[in-house]
């Protein structure tokens, strides 16, 4: 019963408090999109006002009219200010960072406001705890929203609430706004897999460097990308500019990381191998490529290029 | 313990340190007035607790365990019981308020809990006001409630605790926004008459003021207070001095050393056979407990809502718990009783003939001698202006038994009720109907507002004998023992009595007289008009705006407006919170500059900057170099430097204003 009814003010609210969805940033919060009611201390102190009114009259106390009167006008001044605290705000979706799955990821939304500090904004997804903060006048903050990112793919932040009930409590004004944002959760990492297994004939005779194998072969210059454990310090120090060690194994070799190595007992787990390797080889500095069914994307290294892996596996299959 | 600790410290889960103390300092702000009336060991319980709390909080150590809790609450509860004899009433409900509150702030874990004990807070400040409504009290509670609500707007702050300043700021802004709309309030709400349900009986416990018993040292106590009694303002200027016998209860019974009022006398008619010089005037009565009023003698109309009985008295229809105020027309002229009836003039003759033997024995002789009232009422004033007779404030105790024995024979020092007392019995003894009448006398003037303020030091007792053909008689034995107490007052009489008097005689500039009649006077305007803010007030108020009659209506009607009102000063006020930053109008202004040279012929390219803007109007129109650098220079200066003030931009717009690109 009860969860028909909360299931029924859900999609009560929902159908009042719709918003364009996604919006475009940045999103106002205009006066005709910040509601408020009074929050339960709101009716709660109703509750008190009346019992000092009735003391009141009946003790004829004039001085408990006067107090009596003065909470409830500070109330309603109070249901102004809260209502303000909210009303005008600036929202912008700000850059949300993939988290590999079992991580805690964040939106980040950034909050400014025209002139007037703000104080105890709150936001929260749905189902959430709310993350509070202050915004100076004519300043802007960044807000993350926590989310535990449980499984890879794309997770939708979905519709925020912003809320307040600063500066006495008696009131909750809230705003929702949707940007549509998504955040990327890659596989998590099996840092049980091992390393991946020697390449077969048809690419390269060798595996990835082992220590000791490996060949020191040449000084070239730095690249964007370069594992930062290859560039060659000792250079550097002697002002010789950024350059970096290149290994023969590495320089020869190309590494194919692909599904078919990849052992395991479902698609998870062998993506979650393959994620490893993926990280493993970057370490390294190696050049490889990823082959998974429907993709395959060729050698490279450096930063971007471990992203599209990534970014491959952690869609691998799921609906766009 | 340094401040980064101190941040940290967290009471439990979600109460911040600081938090909590700011509801504590609070607590014992609201609490405090109370901690003087209540008894010690409510205090020393009440500041126990606090300081319990502050330290739980302040090491962040568990609340106290519920079987505590519940035995610390139980005692609380036997406590009150024990030393109020009960739980009820003004008192009693006070202190188990406060000890419920205290130990409400032991066992606050969270929010929930907080609010509570702010709300409760709220209500022992309305209790305070049970007690006193005075100037400095209400002054008192405005800063008790800001704690409050700054406390609360500290609870509100979530994620880091505010500043002094941040806590302060915003509940004062609060408060002060607040003030129109609840002057609104205070003035249009509809007021009542009476309760809404029955008042404990305790409620005026500690009012002082006359008794319905007279017994020899009881009004002797009164002298010593300093408490206003009653204020009367006189339509027609003070009437003499001598004449200011404020009559209140009439006492008959006597059983030979208290002089007892009646509560039953018979309304009925009041037969006046004289009535002249009339004084109009308005009395504002503190509140008694007690439901008779007072008046001049004799009173003549009577106050909606009083009873007129046949013994002059004025009784009220219930025991004043608030400030009553009404309005008298008395006559310092008059003659009544012509036709008191025999069962009044009965009850005004008897005594008790065991006590008093000596008393009794004298009043018997004049009447031997000659039984002709005003032979024995001049026998009387022999007696009493003998120079025997002392008037003191500290008379002897008497003799239980015989009281007035002991004071007419042996000490023959006594106050005014030794002399009433006494000259009554004596009357009596002579076969003279013979009551006494208590009241006060005098007053003092303020010269401020001309008001009279009479005191409990005021407070008064004298005599009425019955002769045939006069009626009821006034005669104060006292006056012919102290006349000064009766022509001038009993400072006057006495010397100054209290401490604030003496003062006052030993100021020779007149200065603190002068302040003491200056808060006198605005206690008189807070007293009418806020405390004593009544239906009557309400309708008066109404009545000089112009509204002959007013109803919940025309009430509702400024209400709704008062709140509308309010709440678009309000909202524009914090609108205009918003308007642009101050640097946004340099820009308009420069924008408007811009425009001017545009419009003759020299606009001003989007990636131009203001620098090279004005060298190229420099190079174009030398005539308009100097103004151009001008507004140029104080532009850059309030847009990139280092700022400007209203004033320099008000000074660049009409700069601005004022320039000629042609």
């Amino acid at each position: 019963m009860a969860a028909s009814i909360a299931t029924l003010r859900q999609s009560v609210s929902d159908w009042i408090f719709r918003a364009q969805v996604p919006e475009s940033p940045p999103v106002t919060l205009g006066q005709r999109r910040v509601f408020i009611l009074p929050a339960r201390q709101g009716y709660f102190f109703g509750l008190t006002l009346l019992v000092l009114l009735a003391a009141s009259i009946n003790y004829a106390l004039s001085l408990g009219f006067v107090l009596t009167f003065t909470l409830a006008s500070m109330a309603g001044v109070a249901m102004l200010h809260t209502w303000r605290n909210l009303a005008h705000l600036r929202l912008r979706p700000g850059r949300s960072d993939p988290v590999f799955a079992g991580e805690m990821a964040h939106f980040t939304v950034t909050i400014e406001t025209p002139s007037m500090p703000r104080y105890s904004i709150a936001m929260r997804r749905k189902d959430a705890e709310p993350v509070y903060t202050d915004v100076g006048g004519g300043e802007a903050a960044a807000v993350a929203l926590p989310v535990s990112a449980s499984r890879r793919g794309r997770v939708p932040c979905g519709r925020i609430e912003v809320f307040t009930r600063y500066p006495v409590g008696l009131f909750h004004a809230w705003s929702y706004v949707d940007f549509g944002q998504t955040l990327l959760v890659y596989p998590r990492p099996d840092h049980t897999a091992g390393t991946p297994p020697a390449q077969s004939k048809s690419y390269n005779e060798e595996g990835i460097p082992v220590a000791g194998e490996e060949e020191f072969n040449m000084l070239r210059a730095y690249r964007a990308g370069d594992a930062p454990k290859l560039i060659a310090w000792k250079a550097l120090a002697r002002e010789q500019g950024l350059l970096t060690k290149e290994f023969s194994a590495m320089a020869s070799s190309e590494l194919w990381l692909d599904w078919d190595d990849a052992r395991g007992p479902d698609v998870e787990a062998r993506l979650s191998v393959l994620a490893h390797w993926v990280l493993q080889a970057e370490g390294f500095g190696q050049s490889f490529g990823l082959r998974i069914p429907g993709v395959e994307i060729p050698p490279d290294r450096g930063e971007a290029h471990r992203t599209r892996c990534l970014e491959a596996l952690a869609l691998f299959e799921t609906p766009r | 313990m340094s401040a980064a600790a101190f941040k940290t410290k967290v009471g439990s889960p979600q109460l911040d340190v600081r938090n909590v103390l700011w509801l504590l300092a609070a607590m014992i702000f609201v609490v405090g007035p109370h901690l003087f009336r209540m008894p010690n060991w409510l205090g020393i319980f009440f500041l126990a607790v606090v300081a319990w709390r502050a330290w739980i909080s302040w090491y962040a150590l568990r609340s106290p365990p519920r079987p505590l809790m519940w035995a610390i609450t139980l005692l609380a509860l036997v406590g009150v019981w024990v030393g109020f004899g009960r739980i009820v009433g003004r008192e009693g409900g006070v202190a188990l308020l406060i000890l419920m509150a205290a130990l409400k702030l032991l066992e606050m874990r969270n929010e929930r809990d907080v609010i509570l004990s702010i709300y409760l807070g709220f209500f022992l400040v309305l209790t305070n006001f049970l007690f006193s409504q005075s100037i400095p009290l209400g002054l008192y509670m405005i800063v008790c409630v800001w704690i409050f609500v700054a406390t609360l707007v500290g609870f509100n702050r979530v994620g880091r605790s505010p500043t002094l300043k941040e806590r302060l700021r915003p509940a004062a802004a609060l408060l002060l926004q607040a003030m129109p709309l609840m002057v609104a309030f205070f003035i249009l709400f509809p007021r009542t008459t009476g309760p809404l349900w029955a008042l404990p009986t305790d409620q005026r416990t500690g009012q002082t003021g006359l008794s319905d018993t007279m017994t020899p040292g009881n009004i002797a106590n009164l002298i010593k207070s300093e408490s206003i009694a009653f204020r009367a303002a006189f339509e027609d200027g003070l009437p003499p001095y001598r004449t200011l016998y404020w009559r209140g209860p009439v006492m008959v019974d006597f059983d030979g050393s208290t002089w007892k009022m009646r509560n039953y006398v018979s309304g009925g008619r009041t037969d006046h056979a004289r009535r002249e010089q009339a004084v109009r005037y308005t009395v504002n009565l503190e509140p008694t407990g007690k439901n008779w009023l007072f008046a001049l003698d004799v009173p003549g109309s009577i106050p909606a809502g009083a009873t007129l009985l046949s013994d002059m008295q004025m009784r009220y229809r219930r025991p004043l718990t608030e400030r009553l105020r009404y309005d008298m027309t008395s006559y310092l002229d008059y003659r009544f009783g012509l036709g008191a009836n025999k069962a009044q003039l009965e009850a005004a003759l008897k005594f008790d003939e065991a006590r008093n033997p000596r008393t009794v024995a004298l009043g018997r002789q004049w009447a031997a001698e000659n039984p002709d009232p005003r032979a024995v009422l001049s026998k009387a004033a022999v007696l009493y202006n003998s120079g025997t007779f002392a008037y003191t404030l500290e008379p002897p105790l008497l003799n239980r038994q015989d009281p007035f024995d002991d004071f007419l024979f042996n000490s023959k020092q006594g106050f005014c009720e030794h002399y009433a007392g006494s000259f009554t019995l004596l009357m009596r003894a002579a076969g003279v109907p013979a009551r006494v009448v208590t009241g006060y006398q005098g007053g003092e003037v303020n010269p401020l507002n001309g008001e009279l303020i009479v005191r409990q030091a005021d407070a008064h007792a004298w005599s009425e004998i019955w002769i045939a053909e006069q009626g009821w008689v006034r005669v104060d034995p006292t006056a012919s023992v102290s006349p000064l107490r009766v022509e001038n007052g009993v400072n006057a009489a006495m010397g100054p009595i209290g401490i604030l008097p003496a003062l006052i005689q030993a100021d020779p500039t007149g200065l603190i007289g002068n302040v003491r009649y200056a808060w006198h006077a605005m206690n008189s305007q807070w007293d009418e008009w806020v405390v004593g803010y009544n239906l009557d007030r309400q309708r008066q108020f109404f009545t000089n705006l112009g509204y002959p009659s007013v109803d919940w209506s025309t009430l509702g009607f400024w209400l709704v407006t008062a709140i509308i009102g309010v709440g678009i000063a309000v909202s524009i006020g914090l609108l205009l919170h918003e308007r642009p930053p101050r640097r946004e109008a340099s820009l308009l202004a420069w924008n408007r500059f811009c425009a001017k040279m545009a419009s003759a012929g020299l606009a001003r390219a989007p990636q131009e900057g203001p620098l090279d803007y004005l060298a190229r109007l420099t190079n174009a129109r030398p005539a308009l170099a100097a103004p151009a650098r001008e507004i140029t220079q104080r532009y850059i200066d309030a847009r990139y430097g280092s700022g400007a003030s209203r004033d320099e931009l008000r000074a660049l717009a009409r700069m601005v204003r004022e320039f000629r690109a042609a």
